[in-house]
């Protein structure tokens, strides 16, 4: 009875029944209208995830050239990035299509594990990829066999503004201590010294990385990484302790869990910061004409004679199992993973090509990039690429808000070391 | 055949017109509340083998600070959401007059109920922005700085609950200004010659006409505030650091992007059990009239 009051309260008028009858049936008459009449013989669908436009606009210019020499037709999904990380395990499972997009290592290995990545070793035997990889093929590999390929990497570190740092004659920080000083002139000069932003949590992650691995080493950050080590253990502690010195030094912009990134590399850009802690995407966040002012920095030292890790991501794409054409899915990833077709996808992203026999780029950040990796001894990927997922939620949220309030150090590792125990079954 | 239909009619056409809306509630209401009550006893992934590990997250949950978060956070939002019915009320007295433009100023009231619950999110994300927010541009032109709303984890939840209740204000208003709509000329007149006017008139003649309608906007607007997850997804994804996470919100992390379909079921299963109270609550005042006036 109510419910019919609402309607009548509503609307003030019973719904004309013809009306209705009326439309549905032009609709359904729409449906079936618009369906396509001619099946196409052979199609290829691509879900993509990329956000950048003209990323968006290469891969598909690729698309266009495969479809003229192979005569097979292809699809190309675009999906929000988020979005996608979540749609990915519906899709893999009902309603896979023949190629998509994902990241390399541990987030990979989670769906080999549950049969959902097709093996591609034969793709990898056929165009003799384990030549022209080197290192970056161990990021698609899982007991021997390869289950995709290695897309753009990212090395992480600082950025900063060339002009601003020419302006003021600073240097890129090599050492905490000139983190530090540097903090203190960017604050003088009414600069927030480290743009972040921390609402989509992971940025602090990175930051951890880094300082994990300048002080504790590649074994340890990856023993913690796979739930090996406690996060309570007594090495994670100056970690933290560094850490919150930073924090109270007031280094990191004020506030930074309102706004995301993007809103970060913006301040940045509008030399508002300093710096910022990102990978080549940064670039995303600078007007056109200045990106060439953009400059990269390795991370500082913390202990002394730590060899120098990093964090290097690498993205990767993938054939998934439930795939129905998996045939000219090979073609199809072959076809771009050709040294041209690859360098002019990775340019847009100022990625890192995996082929050592990708043409040498005109990006500066590239270059820099590819110079840096060179004294690198040993790479990690993310925190949350690296880790369980489960585990990175709960990691990200303790260290978004350890940034926070610093003094809570203590509850946030315990609560960590619970769930790591939950998950590593420890 | 004729004579078939002329003597079971009266109840294969209900049968067949109820058919398509039960089947329908039946599958996607029911049945899936059922599989997800089911689902909570296992240990489950989402892609891989469910394992049994019967009553054991709800063990973990009653561990869980989080969990105490979100049931904390719910029950603001319920608190908070009460404003919304006595709110439209007294926009729909103050609107409901015969002065003209009136129906422009109408219609802006009803804006935000014709936006999108993200586009609210959104702006009102920008609203409390610290750096370029009106909040901020509001506050520095008195010479402070604005709070920093959506980083505080103990304003978090409610300054998304403003932006919540600016979407069902406009809701309640709608019902309330239809209602008064209906109301009965005759009482309305009776009460003059009585001699009511101002308060004793609304309070004695109008509110009891409006009790109706009254109910409607108090019954949605709990469920409203029990289902709350779109304006914190917006605003805020749950943080800073899990403070504005409440019971839907945390059982989608939970599940999406922790991988724990079994404890966001278990989650889900809490939150249920919180609305059926309510919903047994708006059946029994919905059902009791009917079974008077029969």
């Amino acid at each position: 009875m109510a419910s019919n009051d609402i309607i009548k309260l509503v609307t003030r008028a019973p719904a004309s029944r013809r009306q209705f009858l009326i439309g549905a049936g032009t609709a359904l008459a729409g449906m079936t209208l618009g369906a396509p009449a001619i099946a196409q013989s052979k199609e290829l669908t691509i879900i993509s995830n990329i956000g950048n436009a003209s990323q968006r606009e290469v891969l598909q210019r690729i698309a266009s050239a495969y479809e003229k020499e192979s005569g097979v037709k292809v699809a190309i999904n675009n999906m929000d990035h988020e979005a996608h990380k979540t749609a990915i395990r519906s899709y893999l499972v009902v309603g896979a299509p023949d190629i998509c997009f994902w990241f390399s290592g541990n987030r990979m290995k989670a769906f080999v594990k549950r049969e959902l990545f097709d093996d591609i070793s034969d793709l990898f035997e056929r165009e003799n990829y384990k030549s022209v990889l080197g290192p970056a093929a161990g990021a698609v590999t899982v007991d021997g066999r390869q289950y995709g390929l290695p897309l753009g990497g990212l090395l992480w570190g600082l950025f900063y503004r060339k002009d601003v740092f020419a302006e003021k004659g600073w240097t890129p920080p090599k050492t905490m201590q000139q983190l530090l000083s540097l903090g203190e002139q960017a604050k003088s000069a009414g600069m927030i010294p480290v743009s972040m932003g921390t609402k989509e949590m992971w940025p602090a992650a990175g930051w951890f990385d880094h300082m994990n691995l300048r002080i504790n080493g590649l074994d340890k950050h990856m023993a913690l990484m796979d739930g090996k080590m406690s996060y309570t253990d007594p090495t994670m502690l100056p970690v933290f302790d560094k850490w919150a010195e930073l924090i109270n030094a007031g280094l990191f912009s004020p506030n930074g869990t309102s706004f995301g990134w993007e809103q970060a590399a913006a301040a940045l850009a509008q030399k508002k910061a300093a710096m910022m802690d990102l990978a080549g995407f940064i670039k995303y966040g600078f007007p056109q004409d200045q990106q060439d002012q953009i400059a990269f920095a390795p991370f500082p030292e913390i202990v002394q004679g730590m060899a120098r890790y990093e964090d290097f991501a690498l993205n990767s794409i993938h054939v998934p199992k439930n795939a129905k054409n998996k045939e000219n899915a090979r073609d199809f990833l072959a076809f771009f993973y050709k040294p041209d077709n690859l360098s002019a996808f990775l340019e847009t992203e100022s990625a890192v090509p995996p082929r050592n026999d990708c043409p040498p780029s005109k990006d500066p950040l590239v270059n820099a990039a590819v110079e840096s990796l060179k004294t690198v001894e040993g790479s990690a990927q993310y925190y949350d690429r690296d880790t369980d997922p489960d585990m990175a939620q709960e990691g990200l949220k303790g260290f978004q808000e350890f940034m926070a309030k610093p003094d809570r150090r203590d509850q946030i590792l315990e609560r960590l070391e619970t769930t790591r125990k939950r998950i590593f079954k420890a | 055949m004729s004579t078939f239909w002329r003597s079971h009619r009266y109840w294969i056409a209900p049968t067949l017109f109820i058919m398509p809306g039960a089947l329908l509630f039946g599958v996607v209401i029911i049945l899936a509340s059922v599989e997800t009550i089911w689902i909570s006893f296992f240990d489950w992934d989402g892609v891989g083998a469910k394992q049994w590990v019967g009553l054991a997250n709800y063990a973990q949950l009653l561990d869980d600070s989080q969990f105490y978060v979100s049931l904390k956070n719910n029950l603001i939002w319920l608190a908070m959401f009460m404003l919304a019915p006595p709110l439209g009320l007294a926009l729909a007295l103050l609107l409901n007059q015969p002065i003209r433009g009136m129906r422009v100023v109408k219609s802006l009231f009803f804006v935000p109920l014709v936006l999108a619950s993200v586009t609210v999110g959104v702006v009102f994300t920008w609203v409390y922005d610290p750096t370029f927010g009106l909040l901020s541009l509001i506050f520095s032109s008195f010479g402070s700085t604005a709070p920093a709303l959506l980083s505080d984890e103990h304003l978090v939840t409610f300054a998304v609950v403003v932006a919540a209740l600016w979407p069902q204000v406009a809701f309640c208003l709608v019902l309330f200004l239809a209602g008064l709509n209906n109301l009965s000329e005759d009482l309305i007149g009776a009460g003059r010659v009585d001699g009511a006017r101002g308060w004793p008139m609304l309070i004695h003649v109008i509110l009891p006409q409006l009790r109706e309608v009254s109910f409607i906007a108090l019954a949605v607007t709990v469920i409203g505030a029990l289902r709350s997850f779109d304006m914190v997804a917006v605003m805020t994804s749950g943080g800073p650091f899990g403070s504005s996470t409440v019971l839907a919100y945390q059982m989608y992390e939970q599940s999406i992007f922790s991988y724990r379909f079994g404890y966001g079921a278990a989650i889900t299963t809490v939150l249920f059990v919180i609305m059926a109270v309510f919903i047994a609550w708006y059946l029994r005042t919905l059902l009791r009239p009917e079974r008077e006036g029969i």
